[in-house]
């Protein structure tokens, strides 16, 4: 059972909280086989990925990956992204931003004044980003499409 | 109070939005066909290119100082100003989108929420902002004639970051005192040659023209400009006349509405009166966008928000006409399932009818199609609104136009999204 917990990450159970809408479908995602399918006459309407993937649509915006610099956090070459402009890119999230002109797409870390850029690719080094520098940061990852191979 | 959020350079912000390369480069946007200058950035500004100057006059600067030229894109402009436009909607309950790129929103009794009047601009700029990347500024005053001279003025002063309230008649003299009539809005040409000749330069000296003056040579519009820089609420914007750029009409409606049916009805008919204000004014669009979305605020029930635009062959101020494009726009975005609380459509590229330029185009418009929408506008004059209306017809998209530096649609086609490293 405490398995099964903590295979439900953080961020899901914010989403179900919201409680937005057709939380049953959602549920009824970590069913697994054999359970009793009672609730199938709860879902009256089909389930629409913009609701679980899309938090803030005005700010949410579609990236393609090209390399292989965040292969550690499972972000491939052809992968998209999901990425919501409205959320704070606080400690450790994995963001999109602008350096010199270029998209990038990286961990983030705040050391003092400092912003460090983390590629989860041992080939790639931080990159460190001084005050004054031309940065910003693009969004929030919130998702990673990922086809399988 | 009123205020007015205005997109800075929207066009080129637009773009630059998905190509921060381009941020501090001059930069030029062209209208329908690659002809002329319809949007610049600050940097092509100080090149001295001028707005609605023909590509051709600027092959010279083009390539001397790499100013970066792309075409209108209004899948990306139109789907930009939705974001912009709902994101200041976060912030008050009343607002009025007027072109692509301004909205009025009615700012009273928000300051108590947000600290002032100021704080609360500066917040939507910041949001704005981070949302969109686009840089918008926003003027807020007693009327509308008002707050669009605080947008001025917050454009033309970059001390005050985007941010200007004229919320003080003392503040408000002072600033009109420096304010050209010319740069008023509703003062064309003509009414700034007149002015001038007169020895009335500013717009405090307008202010205090007798009225029965301004009644004579300026008609009752004139007076009411009057009145609104006095601080006196005239307009408001279902009589408002036609902005240069761009006619949007899209009330909410008044229940859910779920078919599309419904829908294309309620197309049809803003259309209509959309057309109607086009030739009353003696105008013709030539790109038009169709926009459909679920009321965002209601907590149950799922979303839809969608826009597209199309591009017509050539300007045209017939409902027939536009009807003919926008119908199937309106097919392509609408899915069912949900309940839809507003469609509504924006006119843009909007030009004289009649216009000299339109004779370059191969496809010229229907003149007995212009002689029609004549008669039926007189017989909805005379026998009341709609009485004549029209059926929904297919279209012909055999056309095409040049585009030779389109900007990708970054957010509304999947091959051209942005790529990361």
């Amino acid at each position: 059972m405490i398995e099964f917990e903590n295979h439900i990450r953080l961020d899901d159970i914010r989403r179900i909280a919201i409680g937005k809408r057709l939380k049953i479908p959602l549920f009824s995602s970590y069913v697994s086989a054999g359970f009793p399918n009672s609730s199938e006459h709860y879902i009256t309407k089909v389930c629409d990925l913009n609701d679980l993937c899309i938090a803030n649509e005005d700010a949410t915006y579609f990236v393609r990956v090209r390399g292989d610099s965040m292969s550690g956090d499972r972000i491939d070459d052809g992968d998209f992204l999901i990425v919501d402009s409205s959320q704070e890119p606080s400690e450790d999230k994995i963001v999109v931003v602008i350096l010199n002109g270029e998209h990038a797409v990286k961990r983030i870390h705040y050391v003092g004044e400092m912003v460090v850029l983390e590629s989860s690719n041992p080939k790639y080094l931080p990159i460190y980003i001084h005050p004054g520098d031309d940065f910003r940061v693009f969004g929030v990852v919130t998702r990673i499409l990922v086809k399988p191979v | 109070m009123v205020g007015i959020g205005d997109c800075n350079n929207f066009y080129v912000s637009c773009i630059r939005s998905f190509n921060p390369k381009l941020i501090g480069q001059p930069v030029i946007v062209l209208s329908n066909n690659d002809k002329c200058v319809v949007a610049r950035s600050n940097e092509a500004k100080a090149l001295g290119i001028r707005m609605g100057q023909p590509l051709f006059q600027l092959k010279r600067k083009v390539s001397d100082y790499n100013v970066q030229v792309f075409s209108s894109n209004y899948e990306l402009f139109g789907d930009m100003s939705r974001r912009v436009f709902n994101t200041i909607g976060r912030f008050m309950e009343h607002t009025f989108p007027y072109s692509i790129d301004e909205l009025f929103f009615s700012a009273s009794g928000y300051e108590s929420i947000y600290g002032s009047h100021a704080d609360m601009a500066r917040m939507m700029i910041k949001t704005v902002d981070q949302w969109t990347r686009i840089p918008v500024s926003i003027g807020i005053g007693e009327t509308m004639t008002l707050a669009k001279v605080a947008n001025r003025h917050a454009k033309k002063h970059p001390e005050y970051q985007g941010v200007f309230v004229m919320d003080n008649p003392e503040l408000r003299e002072s600033i009109l005192a420096e304010f050209p009539v010319g740069d008023l809005w509703g003062i064309g040409r003509q009414y700034e040659v007149l002015l001038k000749q007169n020895g009335i330069r500013t717009a405090l000296e307008l202010s205090r023209l007798p009225h029965d003056w301004i009644k004579q040579f300026m008609t009752v519009e004139g007076l009411r400009l009057v009145y609104e820089l006095q601080g006196i609420q005239c307009r408001d914007l279902d009589t408002e006349p036609l902005h240069k750029k761009s006619i949007c009409v899209a009330p909410s409606f008044g229940r859910k509405v779920w078919s599309y049916g419904t829908l294309c009805e309620a197309l049809a008919t803003y259309l209509a009166r959309a057309s109607e204000k086009l030739r009353r004014h003696s105008s013709a669009a030539g790109v038009v966008t169709v926009f459909i979305h679920t009321n965002r605020f209601d907590k149950v029930g799922p979303h839809h928000s969608a826009s597209q635009s199309i591009t017509l062959p050539h300007p045209s101020s017939s409902t027939m006409e536009l009807l003919q494009y926008a119908e199937p726009v309106l097919k392509s975005i609408y899915k069912t399932g949900y309940d839809y609380q507003e469609v509504g459509l924006i006119l843009n590229e909007i030009v004289p009818e009649g216009h000299q330029q339109q004779l370059l185009y191969s496809d010229t418009p229907n003149p007995r199609q212009a002689q029609l929408s004549q008669v039926v506008d007189k017989l909805n004059g005379k026998y009341g609104r709609d009485k004549i209306r029209l059926g929904l017809q297919g279209y012909d998209k055999s056309w095409k136009m040049k585009q030779d530096h389109l900007p990708p649609s970054y957010t509304t086609k999947w091959s051209d999204i942005i790529e990361v490293r």
